[in-house]
């Protein structure tokens, strides 16, 4: 099943919340005081991280966090017609982001895409070729996220609109795999976990 | 009721906000200087100005344009639009002439920010603009010949 990853990770996952899920519960009720190991909330964080990258890595937010061209499509091709950063990340010239990609969303008769603010990922975010453990030190990095802390980066996830185009990506494009609600479920899991990333 | 301010006027249509700006311009307001090319921001014959960006209005939806300032082919003006349409006519770029305004709208935003355009920094700026009887080299010259003569 592609929306969840390999059967082994969630499986690994879903034993996981269940654990934490347990030692919650009884320790709120009273019933025993044993605390959820900082081993097992890394473990939770890093079972958290493999449903995040799996987002990350999915080509409607890989294809803008590239180096000076994006990529366009789930087939993840360059983008036709060809488009460059420029100096403000949003093109050049006559080739802007804006000329075709509306602020308002998705264009459902021409089939373009669109939302708030269209535009390259800054340059200090680049996430293409990246393993998922680079990508996740780099997701994790002041200098790499926009100088965000785990807060803020959860934030970022349930309210951005370029994060929010993910699951309405409009026409045949390929939504995000995993339901947005999900995805910000495990941003918690992983940064209350200490943002564990895999070597 | 949505606000277009087309070339100096301003006009009230009763049309979707989702409705592509070309089908405003040419199907309501009668601009058909403007062309219908693929219809989804590949070629480059629907391209207009709004706001001073050369903005393809088969993409570009009514409500996106709604209160911005939007010029077409028919209304363009100013040094850099002469400039352009002059050098165009000396150099007969002209083939068939279908992509020819989306062409001469891109020219003039490239030439708007960039007095002294490289070949390259031409190929970027032109290239969402296809013309299928091949007049690139022509294109290119004229930009070329009207940066000249505005320096």
């Amino acid at each position: 099943m592609r929306i969840w990853g390999s059967r082994v990770s969630f499986t690994t996952f879903a034993v996981t919340l269940i654990l934490a899920a347990t030692a919650v519960a009884l320790s709120s009720t009273g019933a025993a005081r044993t605390q959820p190991s900082l081993a097992d909330d890394q473990t939770a964080s890093l079972a958290a991280w493999d449903q995040i990258a799996e987002v990350l890595q999915h080509p409607r937010c890989l294809n803008c966090h590239q180096l000076n061209s994006p990529l366009q499509g789930d087939s993840r091709r360059v983008h036709i017609p060809r488009v460059v950063r420029g100096p403000d990340d949003q093109g050049v010239g006559a080739m802007r982001c804006g000329n075709c990609h509306n602020s308002m969303g998705n264009n459902p008769t021409s089939g373009t895409p669109g939302g708030l603010d269209w535009k390259l990922a800054p340059v200090s975010m680049l996430w293409q070729g990246l393993s998922s453990g680079d990508l996740c030190r780099a997701v994790k990095d002041p200098k790499h996220n926009g100088n965000r802390d785990g807060a803020a980066l959860i934030r970022h996830m349930e309210d951005e609109p370029l994060v929010l185009y993910g699951w309405n990506p409009g026409k045949s494009r390929e939504p995000v795999p995993i339901p947005h609600e999900k995805v910000v479920e495990y941003m918690k899991i992983w940064v209350a976990g200490g943002m564990a990333c895999p070597n | 009721m949505i606000t277009l301010k087309v070339n100096g006027e301003s006009h009230e249509l009763d049309v979707s906000p989702e409705m592509p700006l070309l089908w405003a311009l040419r199907d309501r307001l009668h601009l058909t200087g403007t062309k219908f090319g693929c219809g989804k921001a590949m070629c480059g014959a629907c391209t207009v100005h709004i706001n001073g960006q050369a903005a393809r209005s088969c993409s570009i939806m009514v409500g996106e344009a709604a209160g911005k300032t939007i010029t077409t082919i028919e209304a363009v003006s100013g040094k850099v639009a002469e400039a352009v349409t002059q050098a165009w006519q000396r150099l007969d770029v002209v083939q068939c002439g279908y992509c020819q305004s989306g062409q001469i709208m891109s020219a003039i935003v490239l030439l708007t920010g960039n007095k002294t355009p490289t070949d390259e920094d031409i190929d970027l700026s032109m290239e969402g603009n296809i013309c299928r009887c091949g007049t690139y080299v022509r294109i290119r010259h004229a930009i070329h010949e009207a940066a000249k003569s505005l320096a």
